[in-house]
């Protein structure tokens, strides 16, 4: 027998452990998912560079700010992958979804725990990738100061709950639908634009960006990487990080309603 | 030591969706949606004391699994009550899933890409089982069902035997009070089922484990379970012993007489005329059969009567038999009467 232990694990902690190892199973598709993701970095790169061409500021970004950006902004989106979705979507369509029902577990937990081990595989492939094409080819900034390099991991951690949160809610769709395929394009395609990864949101025309800056999305990249660029004065970062904090907390909320929801359809299809 | 199992009136009624064949049926059912209503499981009571395998028998879309899932709590009824080691299911779920375990034949609660060691820690891991416990209960497990060979495999390279007895340990590393266990071994080949069966007995005999098995497998229920508890359209039909139920149901019984030589006249109607006959045929000139009441008359007594009326050159008698007593209850050829003529 391999390993004695003294205790048992707590039990969210073993099911985020187990799905790291999962991750690592798969090892050749978590990288190339991850990979995959900084094509967009090259394309934007070589896109903002000619927007640059004839400006040294944009709202605020100079090209050193945006460089930094456009780097981070597709590491940050690629920790929290497609897997924790994927696999949900796919118990709920076979039905074994029963199976986590019988355990003395919350469900939403559950998934928030999975999606964390999947991130310390997923985070890990980024932020090699991160390093690798940021030094190598991009050359990006630092943080501006140790206060912002300090409250970009905080709020980098909100961003993961929140964007882990999102997924769960996207996924319980497909307890209504039947190919859930539709709804990971979907998914993606909001959260790269909600979140300011593909543009920050102060480059976004007015409409678009009040209506970003109030939604949760904006706390999975565009938060973060504000406190990394130091654009937040004081008051403003207290503000975001608050906002961060609630939505985690409503998400989570709603989360659990739209779970018990869902089950309760779900119901039909068993025999 | 008490029920630890018991439905009253137990009911749960699903909201179907009808929808009328095609595209323009789907599109009705976008703007009109109908539904009926289907009563999956109806008024059922159920007792079941600590330590008792009970058997869950019928036909395809009775009510099994429906039942099985308001035992665990997935479900909530929609009428009636329903307790399981004195725990409402569906209003306690966590502590309900902490007293009992459920093993689907179809289905594998190991992680299916990690090594089958793993998905054991994990569990003990989720129910907060002490080391120790889990150490000894593992080692037990591990020699009885002998996987030691498959700690290190992720799931996915299993054979379906070995998946089963993996799930099957998966399942007892909380040391539950009560284990359902649905078509366990479906799909299993003669010499894997023979071993999980004689693993589970062992575990109800040795832990005291309430057993509740749903499976179309006979040798299964044979087996493991004294009593049987059948259901039909959601309804209990028959809840007793197993062995009572070729009794019951099985009265009438076959008696085939090979005729020395081709009988003249009508031999149906003479054959007929013996007391608890309710059917005679002929076959191939010389073959008798003589379907009977054994509530009424006995083997001794007909064949008596047989003599009597033939020329005999070979008899047969045939023990009505439970597998033949349950494919004629699902397949509507025996009726369900519970009442004894006796």
């Amino acid at each position: 027998m391999t390993g004695l232990r003294t205790h048992p694990l707590p039990k969210y902690l073993s099911i985020a452990r187990v799905s790291a190892q999962e991750a690592i199973a798969y090892r050749f598709s978590t990288i190339v998912g991850v990979v995959t993701i900084f094509i967009w970095v090259l394309i934007l790169y070589f896109l903002w560079q000619a927007a640059y061409a004839g400006t040294s500021s944009m709202a605020g970004y100079t090209w050193d700010d945006m460089r930094t950006y456009v780097v981070l902004a597709f590491g940050i989106n690629a920790m929290v992958g497609w897997r924790v979705g994927y696999v949900m979507m796919a118990t709920v369509r076979t039905g074994n979804v029963v199976i986590e029902y019988v355990r003395p577990l919350n469900y939403c937990l559950t998934q928030i725990s999975r999606a964390c081990g999947y991130c310390l595989v997923e985070g890990l492939v980024s932020l090699v990738m991160c390093l690798l094409v940021g030094i190598t080819f991009v050359d990006i900034e630092l943080p501006s100061s140790t206060a912002s390099a300090f409250l970009f991991a905080l709020s980098l951690v909100l961003g993961l709950l929140t964007k882990a949160l999102f997924v769960f809610l996207v996924s319980l769709l497909a307890f209504w639908t039947v190919s859930g395929l539709g709804l990971m394009w979907m998914q993606q395609a909001v959260i790269q634009v909600f979140s300011g990864t593909i543009v920050p949101l102060s480059l976004m025309p007015d409409w678009l960006r009040s209506i970003t800056s109030v939604l949760p999305l904006r706390g999975i990249v565009s938060t973060p990487l504000t406190f990394y660029l130091g654009k937040a004065e004081p008051l403003d970062a207290i503000g975001l990080l608050g906002m961060q904090v609630a939505w985690v907390v409503v998400l989570f909320v709603l989360a659990n309603a739209a779970w018990r929801r869902a089950f309760d359809v779900a119901e039909i299809q068993g025999g | 030591m008490g029920a630890v199992i018991t439905a009253e009136a137990l009911t749960k009624r699903f909201r179907r969706p009808v929808k009328q064949a095609g595209l323009s049926g789907s599109l009705k059912h976008l703007v009109r949606p109908r539904y009926t209503e289907v009563t999956a499981v109806d008024e059922v009571d159920l007792s079941i004391e600590a330590g008792e395998s009970v058997a869950y028998v019928g036909p395809n879309g009775a009510g099994k699994s429906t039942t099985i899932k308001l035992l665990c709590g997935i479900i909530v009824p929609s009428a009636g009550r329903v307790r399981v080691c004195d725990v409402e299911p569906h209003r306690h779920r966590s502590r309900n899933a902490r007293n009992i375990s459920v093993v689907f034949g179809q289905r594998t609660q190991l992680w299916w890409d990690i090594p089958v060691i793993e998905s054991l820690r994990l569990i003990g891991d989720i129910y907060s089982v002490p080391a120790a416990d889990y150490e000894r209960n593992l080692a037990e497990m591990v020699d009885v069902l002998d996987l030691a060979p498959l700690l290190d495999v992720p799931v996915r390279q299993l054979s379906l035997g070995q998946r089963m007895r993996c799930d099957l340990a998966a399942a007892l590393v909380h040391s539950p009070t009560v284990l359902f266990l649905d078509e366990p071994t479906i799909g299993l080949d003669v010499a894997v089922k023979a071993k999980l069966r004689e693993f589970v007995g062992l575990m109800v005999r040795e832990r005291g484990l309430t057993l509740m098995l749903t499976s179309h497998d006979l040798g299964d229920i044979e087996q493991l379970c004294p009593r049987l508890v059948m259901l039909h359209s959601g309804r209990v039909l028959y809840d007793g012993p197993y062995a009572e139920l070729t009794r019951r149901f099985a009265w009438e019984t076959k008696i085939t007489s090979t005729l020395a030589a081709p009988p003249g006249g009508r031999p149906e109607e003479a054959a007929a005329d013996i007391l608890g006959v309710t059917r005679a045929e002929l076959h191939d000139l010389t073959t008798l059969n003589v379907w009977f009441d054994m509530r009424v008359t006995t083997y001794g007594a007909v064949i008596s009567g047989i003599v009597d009326r033939f020329a005999i050159s070979d008899i047969s008698v045939e023990e009505g038999d439970a597998e033949d007593v349950i494919r004629r209850l699902y397949s509507g050829d025996l009726k369900f009467s519970t009442e004894d003529v006796s």
